[in-house]
C-alpha cells in the first residue's frame, strides 16, 4: 500500500464535520447512495455536498473473540481452565480474566457425537457470545490453581452480561480488505471455511461486500486509523491497530486497490452495548464455528480524494480464484475476477459457467451502513481523529518448520 | 391438473414399472422430483402427476390398490426468517435455483415450486435457519 502525502485541498476537518452533525446539519450518505449521486452531478459537487460517507459489512469474521471479567467469587479463585456452555476459554491471565475465541468449537460431549467426527451440537464461541449479547444466562465452569490468595479450587455458576465487570470483544483480525473466491477443482466434496465447495468446480465462493466494503473505499487507509470510531455490533467499536495478517503490500491495480487479501484491522467495542442481530454465531459444516459481524465505518470527506475514491465500482475491483483442492499454503489460482462478474452469479472458470453464491451477507451489509447514518445524523455518533497511521510496509510471513523436512531441490 | 405425491412402495411393488403403468393405462404423466429406490427395500418417490383430473383419480386408487403409499403432504423446506442473515451461501448449492438472492435488493428468494427437496441447503446454512417441516 503506497504511503503518498497526497496535497490536496482541504475542504474540512474533522471538528467542522462533528459541528455539523452536532447542529444537525451534517450531510451524511451511504457509499451506495454516494456513487449513486457521483454518476449523476460528479466528484467534486458530489465533495461540496457530502460531509460523511457510511460504509458497513456483514460477514464471517473468525479472528474475533471476547474479553469477560467475572468478578471475584468469596472465597477467590484463579481460574485456569474453564468453560462457558461447554465451550473452553483461555484462563492464563488474571484470576478471573477469560477470553473467548468465536471459533472455538464446543467440547464433544462424548455419547451423542456422531461417528464422522462431526459433533452433534454445532455450536462455538461465537454462539456463546451471541447469546450473552442476547442477554441469556450461561453456565460457567471453572477449575482454579489453588494459592494462598486463591484457595478455592472450583467454580459452578451461572453468569450473563449483567453479572460481570467487563464484557467487550476485542477482535484481532476484522475487515479485511479484499479476499480470495474460493474454488474445488479436485472431485470430492470440500468443507471449508467459505462453505460447502462441490467438485469439479461446482460452486463457487466470495467473502467480502465489494464496492460497499470499507476499506475497498479508503484503499490506502489513509482516513482510518488507529483510534477511530466505528459501528461495531450494533454498538460503538474503535479501530485499535493493524489486525493480524495485515498485508499492505499486497499487489495492486492502478486504483490502489488490491488484488487478494491486503490490509486487515483488530478493533474492540463493548459488547454490553450490542445488539444480538449484528453479532451472530455461525457454524460451517466440518470446518467448525465462527461469528458473523456487522461492521460500519464513517469516512470523513476532508477533500475531493476522499470522494474520488468512493466513486469505485465493483467493475474495478477484483479478487482471485484460489482452487481448494490442494491443500497447501500457496494454492494453485484460475485468476482474477471482478466483484461485478461476483455480483452477478454466475463466473466463468476455464470456459466453464460456474454459480457463485456470497457469503458476506450484502443485504444486512446496506442496514449496517443506514443505522450507522442514522446515528451520524441524530447527532449520538461524532467521527473521531485517527490517533496514528495504521503501517502501509508490513510484508506477509510464511512459518516454516526447522528440521528435516521433504524437498523436491 | 397436477398433483405433486410422495409414493412409499412396500418392498414387492419395488419392480413394478409405476410410471409405465401411469402412463399407459391411466394416461398420466409422471415427473419424478426425487426418488429413493433400491432393491429390497421400502422405495419413495416424489412425482408430479399431471394428468386428467379423473384419470388421475383412478390412477391414485390403483396405486392404493397395490398398496402403495400415497401421501400429500411433502416434505418442504422451511426457512427462519427471524435467523436467516441473506448471506447467500446456500444458493450456491442449490441445485435447481430455487435459493436464489434478488438481484437488486440481495434478500433470499425461495421458490417452493423449484425446490427438490435435496435438502443440502439445511446442513450449509451457516446460521441453520433452514430445516424440513418433518
Amino acid at each position: 500500500m503506497p504511503c503518498i502525502v497526497t496535497l490536496v485541498h482541504t475542504m474540512r476537518t474533522i471538528a467542522e464535520i462533528n459541528a455539523k452533525i452536532q447542529h444537525g446539519s451534517a450531510v451524511v450518505k451511504t457509499v451506495e447512495a454516494v456513487k449513486a449521486q457521483i454518476s449523476e452531478i460528479g466528484i467534486t459537487q458530489t465533495a461540496k455536498a457530502v460531509d460523511v460517507v457510511v460504509t458497513g459489512t456483514f460477514e464471517p469474521m473468525e479472528s474475533s473473540g471476547a474479553i469477560l471479567n467475572l468478578g471475584h467469587t468469596d472465597p477467590p479463585i484463579k481460574i485456569r481452565q474453564c468453560w462457558l456452555d461447554g465451550v473452553p476459554a483461555y484462563a492464563g491471565f488474571g484470576a478471573v480474566d477469560l477470553y473467548l475465541g468465536a471459533s472455538q468449537p464446543a467440547e464433544p460431549l462424548g455419547a451423542g457425537d456422531s461417528p464422522d467426527g462431526e459433533p452433534a451440537h454445532e455450536r462455538g464461541g461465537g454462539h456463546v457470545i451471541e447469546d450473552l449479547i442476547a442477554g441469556k444466562n450461561i453456565p460457567l465452569r471453572a477449575v482454579g490453581q489453588v494459592t494462598d490468595c486463591y484457595p478455592r479450587a472450583t467454580l459452578d455458576t451461572m453468569i450473563n452480561q449483567d453479572t460481570i465487570n467487563q464484557f467487550y470483544l476485542f477482535n484481532p483480525r476484522n475487515l479485511y480488505q479484499n479476499f480470495i473466491v474460493g474454488v474445488n477443482g479436485g472431485d470430492r466434496p470440500l468443507f471449508t471455511y467459505l462453505g460447502p465447495l462441490q467438485p469439479r468446480l461446482g460452486n463457487a465462493v466470495y467473502a467480502n461486500s465489494g464496492a460497499l466494503s470499507p476499506l475497498f473505499n479508503d484503499p490506502t487507509l489513509r482516513l482510518i486509523g488507529i483510534g477511530t470510531r466505528i459501528f461495531l455490533g450494533g454498538g460503538i467499536g474503535y479501530v485499535t491497530w493493524e489486525g493480524t495478517q495485515h498485508f499492505p503490500l499486497q499487489k495492486r491495480l492502478p486504483n490502489d486497490t488490491p488484488i487478494g487479501p491486503a490490509a486487515t484491522l483488530a478493533l474492540i467495542g463493548d459488547a454490553k452495548q450490542m445488539q444480538a442481530k449484528w453479532v451472530r454465531g455461525c457454524y460451517f459444516r466440518q470446518y467448525g464455528p465462527s461469528l458473523m459481524i456487522g461492521v460500519g465505518v464513517p469516512l470523513p470527506v476532508l477533500d475531493e480524494t476522499v470522494i474520488q475514491r468512493c466513486a469505485i465500482t465493483d467493475a474495478e475491483l477484483v479478487a482471485p480464484v484460489v482452487d481448494f483442492s490442494i491443500p497447501r499454503r500457496v494454492r494453485p489460482t484460475f485468476g482474477l475476477v471482478s466483484y461485478a462478474q461476483l455480483k452477478s452469479g454466475r463466473i466463468k472458470i476455464e470456459n466453464k459457467t460456474v454459480r457463485v453464491a456470497p457469503l458476506t451477507s450484502l443485504y444486512l451489509a446496506r442496514q449496517v451502513a443506514s443505522e450507522l447514518q442514522q446515528w451520524i445524523q441524530s447527532g449520538q455518533f461524532l467521527l473521531s481523529e485517527p490517533v496514528a497511521e495504521i503501517p502501509c510496509d508490513r510484508t506477509f510471513k510464511p512459518q516454516n518448520t526447522w528440521g528435516s523436512q521433504m524437498t523436491l531441490e | 391438473m397436477k398433483k405433486r405425491v410422495t409414493l412409499t412402495f412396500p418392498y414387492r411393488t419395488v419392480h413394478m414399472p409405476v410410471t409405465y403403468r401411469l402412463a399407459k393405462e391411466f394416461n398420466v404423466a409422471a415427473n419424478i422430483i426425487r426418488a429413493q429406490v433400491a432393491p429390497n427395500q421400502v422405495g419413495k418417490l416424489v412425482v408430479e402427476l399431471s394428468g386428467d383430473i379423473d384419470q388421475l383419480q383412478s390412477a391414485m386408487d390403483w396405486m392404493r390398490s397395490q398398496d402403495i403409499g400415497i401421501s400429500l403432504a411433502n416434505r418442504e423446506i422451511v426457512i427462519d426468517e427471524e435467523s436467516c442473515v441473506h448471506c447467500g451461501l446456500c444458493t450456491g448449492i442449490c441445485p435447481t435455483e430455487a435459493l436464489t438472492l434478488d438481484p437488486k435488493t440481495f434478500q433470499l428468494h425461495f421458490s417452493r415450486l423449484r425446490c427438490i427437496v435435496c435438502e443440502q441447503c439445511v446442513p450449509t446454512c451457516p446460521v441453520q435457519a433452514i430445516s424440513t417441516n418433518f
